[in-house]
């Protein structure tokens, strides 16, 4: 395992950001995802010794997060959330002096830059003034910093915030080159879940500083509940409590789709049951293939 | 903007070294973006128009006869000792363009890390708070000693060539460290002075009006407080003066004030400590908002 935490709790003055986080994360692109506030930032600055926590241990390649910090910022490429640069410098001296912070030589950090600034696409405007970037281009600059090093982990912190659609597929074609084809591992954090399902083989959800669910994404899906999806006719609201009384947790959309997160010992038949008692007719059924936005929905309790 | 891999990805097959001065490259990197600010290199130039004066009144000094009809019986002006390398060190335009060199040069220093959120990638690096601190205040350092303890040194050694034997050294032998240690201790002052203004705000247009304001505050607050009590503690409260009373004390000359040159130290190392205090709670990797 990569990382590894047990019992990570965080507090920023009163309030919780983490408590009792414990996962392992192994190889590929594992994405981290939950509402704003749930943690997600809080536990890559853990992991990256920006913060320490009031409990617990882990540990990134092997090396203790409390004790081993230069070792593992020497492993580890980290792409922040917010826009970062420095004012009066071009592309290729800011990620060559990055690379020279990393430990890089810095004839060798010179010529890496120039590498990755194409690899990242902006081998054209590398001689440019950073101030006069735009978003996108800060973005992926953000990502040539961290990759200058040949990190053995990429930490990213919502990498395709800001971007338009063009340039959000274009960061995500990268993530996905990097992981897939670069052997480096990728800890994507991001609470957009078409990104997460887009790039990740599996994913923790944190919800109010929590782990509320991990595993292989395809393991994720099938697990804990069965998802249907129907119409009815008649009160809805009896309904609904019904199969909440059940233990199913009911979501309506504006269209009146009723979805049904039924628990994995529940029968399909407990809602036909349900409706008989409350007087609905159910006019369209489906069992429906989870997504990640539904698996999301179930453990997170927003839709 | 190009397509995305049009070169394409490779890992690179060196090996990060572990570097002794790990801030070197935040030094490096601080003063050359320094002399690529507009008009930065004016200033520069100009801070070594005292250094010129001073290396000319060396020449003359030694020349007296030669330059008679110019000096015209100013010669005790040219009397070269240790109040005349004083004198160069606290010549209001020397410490004046040394401030504005550092305001307007190093104010950015953390302001523009901190505008620019900045410090998140320095400190996901194998770098501690210390190694920046001190990659950002060796840009400071630099600046201040290339104005004192470079030209002061170079003074001396003219003045040995310009009189051709080592009785001026013979006479004054700890002059070399009073330069040193005169150069330190404004190193070290403006060192702290300048990150601590630095780290006081995001905007280095507000950093250059804190850096000057503060000074210049500082000297209006003796003048009104000395008229109120008429002490000469008053002093205290103005830089200038104390910087003035600690050169005294190092070059061997009478003290400016009427108090113990301890007192100036005292006040000094105060302003560092409350700056290095100040550092380390605006130095940080990730900022709490609590």
């Amino acid at each position: 395992m990569s990382i590894e935490v047990k019992d990570l709790s965080f507090r920023y003055g009163k309030i919780v950001a983490l408590d009792g986080v414990s996962t392992r994360l192994g190889e590929g692109a594992v994405g981290l995802l939950g509402p704003n506030g749930a943690g997600k930032s809080t536990l890559l600055r853990i992991l990256l010794g920006f913060l320490v926590p009031e409990r617990g241990e882990g540990k990134v390649l092997g090396y203790d997060i409390r004790r081993q910090q230069a070792m593992i910022r020497r492993s580890v490429g980290y792409m922040p959330e917010s826009d970062c640069f420095i004012a009066g410098m071009d592309a290729v001296t800011f990620t060559a002096y990055f690379g020279e912070l990393s430990g890089m030589p810095r004839q060798e950090a010179m010529k890496r830059a120039h590498e990755v600034l194409f690899y990242v696409g902006l081998g054209e405007s590398r001689y440019r003034l950073l101030d006069t970037y735009s978003a996108g281009m800060k973005q992926r600059l953000k990502l040539a910093q961290a990759l200058v090093h040949d990190p053995k982990i990429l930490f990213l912190d919502e990498p395709t915030s800001n971007l338009d659609p063009t340039g959000r597929m274009e960061v995500l074609e990268l993530i996905r080159d990097i992981s897939s084809n670069k052997s480096i591992q990728v800890l994507l954090s991001s609470h957009i879940l078409d990104d997460i399902e887009a790039l990740c083989e599996s994913v923790v959800i944190l919800k109010h500083g929590r782990v509320a669910a991990e595993g292989r994404m395809a393991d994720l899906r099938a697990l804990d509940y069965a998802l249907y999806e129907l119409r009815v006719k008649g009160e809805a609201g009896a309904f609904r409590k019904d199969l909440e009384g059940l233990g199913a947790r009911v979501d309506e959309t504006e269209d009146g789709l009723i979805k049904v997160y039924m628990p994995e010992a529940g029968d399909r038949m407990d809602i036909f049951r349900a409706a008989a008692r409350t007087g609905v007719q159910v006019r369209a059924f489906v069992k429906s293939r989870t997504s990640l936005e539904d698996l999301f929905a179930g453990v997170v309790g927003v839709d | 903007m190009a397509t995305v891999r049009e070169k394409g990805y490779s890992h690179w097959d060196g090996r990060l070294e572990e570097r002794r001065f790990p801030w070197w490259p935040i030094t490096r990197t601080g003063i050359l973006l320094a002399f690529r600010k507009k008009r930065f290199k004016f200033l520069f130039a100009g801070a070594f128009f005292p250094a010129i004066v001073a290396l000319v009144g060396l020449y003359v000094s030694e020349r007296l006869e030669d330059f008679k009809a110019f000096i015209q019986g100013s010669d005790r002006l040219l009397n070269i000792g240790p109040q005349y390398f004083a004198g160069y060190f606290l010549n209001d335009w020397l410490l004046f363009m040394i401030l504005l060199v550092l305001a307007y040069g190093a104010g950015g220093l953390i302001a523009d890390d901190l505008k620019h959120n900045s410090l998140q990638l320095y400190f996901s690096r194998p770098l501690s708070k210390k190694d920046y601190l001190v990659g950002k205040m060796s840009v400071v350092a630099f600046f201040v000693l290339i104005f004192t303890a470079v030209p002061g040194l170079i003074l001396i050694i003219f003045k040995l060539i310009f009189a051709g034997s080592f009785k001026f050294f013979l006479q004054y032998p700890w002059l070399p460290l009073s330069v040193l240690g005169y150069s330190a201790l404004l190193t070290a002052f403006f060192g702290f002075y300048i990150l601590l203004m630095s780290a006081l705000s995001k905007n280095s247009r507000y950093v250059f009006v804190l850096t000057f304001g503060t000074y210049i505050f500082s000297t209006v607050l003796y003048g009104i407080l000395n008229g109120i009590f008429r002490t000469p503690y008053m002093a205290l409260f103005s830089i200038p003066a104390n910087i003035q009373q600690a050169k005294a004390f190092i070059f061997g000359l009478k003290l400016p004030h009427g108090f113990p040159a301890v007192w100036s130290f005292a006040v000094l190392t105060g302003i560092c400590a409350l700056s290095a205090f100040v550092l380390g709670r605006k130095t940080r990797s990730v900022e709490v908002i609590k």
